[in-house]
């Protein structure tokens, strides 16, 4: 599946764009401030509904306007054009696949599969637990909708659970604990369910990450995740542990308002010979495990979805050492469709280069094909 | 723009409705505005009596004309299996199937800690009366399955359980004469989950 043509109105720095994307390499060319990051902000708002960099939606509309479009048109065994329509007064999102509205999110999430590579990903291995849940919940979800379906369930069950939990500590009632009783045990069943998948997910997750660096890296260096749950429980039986759990922390559960136990504090734990990423890793093995995590779930998702995700490189050659730089972009060849942005192609001239790339110049709004 | 007063108080009126918006109001305004006056009376009067006639059976909290509504009235119903549903609207629905038998019981919401709903808010009080003053052998539970309803029905079951009464549950699963290729993830899912033996 390729994006072939996109079209911005009123979007971040953009009053009007019209580009037309091939597949294979996509390169996005600009200095600073020149709108990059936007038209790669575009794409993801077209694969899953969101940006990537904005916190809410009103910040991607144009200054002193009131609403941003965004149209793509897909191109796969069908046609299929995707739009993203935001009214900041109203604060109202819509989306649009083939002009039929769509509004549940877990209509839109995988149906177009997208993975980003971007200096944010420094958050994934360096960041807080938070930031790689995101990352695993984000891979499983554009692979299985009933995994997505099932996290959104879950995130409403600890918000109405913290919220009884709050009532409870207030003024406790024999009526609620029963009630808490009933919200513990639909925790507990759907929060197995994710545990399960996630453990299933890192299991068959390792092989590619594996695979991915070892693309990038000549030297032997064996990249692992393991995935920390329920404390670091290592037992078969998710639920009884769950279970015991949640009964043996009760009163402190209520005493502090808020759920102590599941998926939604479990941890991901990256490995460089068996040496903890985080606290043994240099600036340049952090990053080329960022890269290689990217990189195993756009095989992953193929593999998984058998559509070839869009892949999308924000910025990221000029954080990466040449030979490095170079071994990514020898490999991005045999990508469907990938959309680099740099600033300044003659610096990059170690980039494997193909006579159908796609070479895209952005100034002062105006647009040029080289 | 500039329209006469009394048709666009109509058309903000009936654009209060769900699903209807400002230009569907409008055509409803004019093709109301274009009927004799007897079907307007008559409209306005089924409107109102709506309103005045209709309201919560004192057992089981469906839609009455009296005291009690029709089900629980009713000779020909079994008087010893009661089905839990939400709202009046779920009763409707399971009625139009003429699959069940039995009588109901209107819980009128469901638990939901965030909107202030606990069971106190419900009609669970009432139901475990009836146990007492009805000869009742099973509850069904027919709620919907999305994670505040998922709640509700174990709060249920663990409730009426121990009072000795049978407690069942509706099956989930594929709609008849649905594709299974075409159902989705969730639901094939579920129903594998949910499946019963010969």
């Amino acid at each position: 599946m390729i994006l072939s043509n996109i079209q911005l109105k009123n979007f971040r720095s953009h009053k009007s764009l019209n580009l037309n994307f091939s597949s294979g390499l996509n390169y996005i060319i600009g200095g600073n401030g020149q709108g990059k990051t936007s038209v790669i902000e575009a794409i993801v708002y077209l694969c899953t509904a969101k940006g990537h960099t904005v916190k809410t939606d009103g910040e991607a509309v144009c200054f002193n306007e009131d609403r941003f479009e965004i149209a793509g048109i897909f191109r796969g065994e069908t046609e299929n054009r995707a739009n993203v329509i935001y009214t900041k007064s109203q604060n109202k999102k819509s989306y649009f696949k083939n002009e039929k509205k769509i509004t549940r999110a877990a209509d839109i999430i995988g149906k177009f599969p997208v993975v980003l590579l971007s200096p944010d990903d420094h958050a994934i291995t360096q960041g807080t637990p938070g930031e790689r849940r995101r990352f695993i919940d984000s891979v499983i979800s554009q692979a299985s909708e009933t995994y997505f379906r099932n996290l959104l369930d879950y995130n409403k069950t600890l918000l109405q659970r913290s919220s009884l939990l709050n009532q409870i500590k207030d003024h406790r009632s024999k009526n609620m604990l029963s009630e808490l009783d009933a919200w513990s045990s639909i925790l507990v069943r759907t929060g197995s369910y994710i545990i399960k998948q996630r453990k299933r997910f890192i299991n068959s997750f390792n092989e590619y990450v594996s695979q991915s660096y070892a693309l990038i890296m000549e030297q032997a260096e064996t990249p692992e995740v393991f995935y920390a749950h329920l404390g670091n429980y290592t037992g078969e039986d998710i639920e009884k542990e769950f279970e015991r759990q949640i009964a043996r922390r009760k009163e402190e559960e209520i005493a502090r308002g808020t759920n102590l136990v599941g998926p939604q504090r479990d941890d991901f734990i990256f490995s460089l010979n068996g040496n903890n990423l985080k606290t043994y890793g240099s600036q340049g093995q952090h990053k080329t495990f960022q890269v290689a995590l990217r990189f195993a779930e756009f095989f992953y998702l193929k593999e998984i979805t058998g559509t070839e995700p869009i892949f999308l490189l924000d910025d990221v050659f000029g954080e990466l050492d040449t030979h490095r730089a170079q071994k990514i972009s020898q490999y991005l060849t045999n990508v469907e469709q990938a959309f680099i942005t740099v600033t300044d192609l003659s610096n990059f001239s170690f980039l494997k280069r193909n006579e159908t790339d796609n070479v895209i110049m952005l100034k002062a709004g105006e647009v040029t094909y080289a | 723009m500039q329209i006469a007063q009394p048709l666009q108080v109509a058309v903000e009126e009936l654009s209060k409705l769900p699903g209807i918006g400002k230009k569907t109001a409008l055509r409803l305004a004019l093709f109301i505005l274009k009927s004799n006056k007897e079907s307007v009376d008559q409209f306005i009067k089924s409107l109102s009596e709506l309103k005045s006639k209709l309201r919560l059976c004192s057992r089981c909290f469906n839609l009455a004309e009296d005291e009690l509504c029709q089900v629980c009235m009713s000779q020909k119903r079994d008087k010893s299996i009661i089905c839990v549903v939400e709202e009046a609207s779920d009763v409707i629905a399971i009625e139009r199937t003429n699959e069940y038998n039995g009588l109901y019981h209107v819980l009128g919401g469901v638990l939901s800690p965030l909107s202030g709903i606990g069971p106190e808010s419900l009609k669970i009080k009432e139901l475990i009366n009836r146990f007492n003053s009805e000869n009742i052998k099973e509850v069904l539970l027919a709620i919907n399955p999305d994670t505040e309803g998922e709640t509700t029905t174990l709060y249920l079951a663990k409730l009426i359980k121990p009072l000795g009464i049978r407690v069942t549950r509706i099956a989930r699963g594929l709609p008849i004469g649905g594709d299974l290729e075409f159902a989705d993830e969730a639901t094939i899912g579920r129903a594998v989950n949910g499946r019963i033996e010969f």
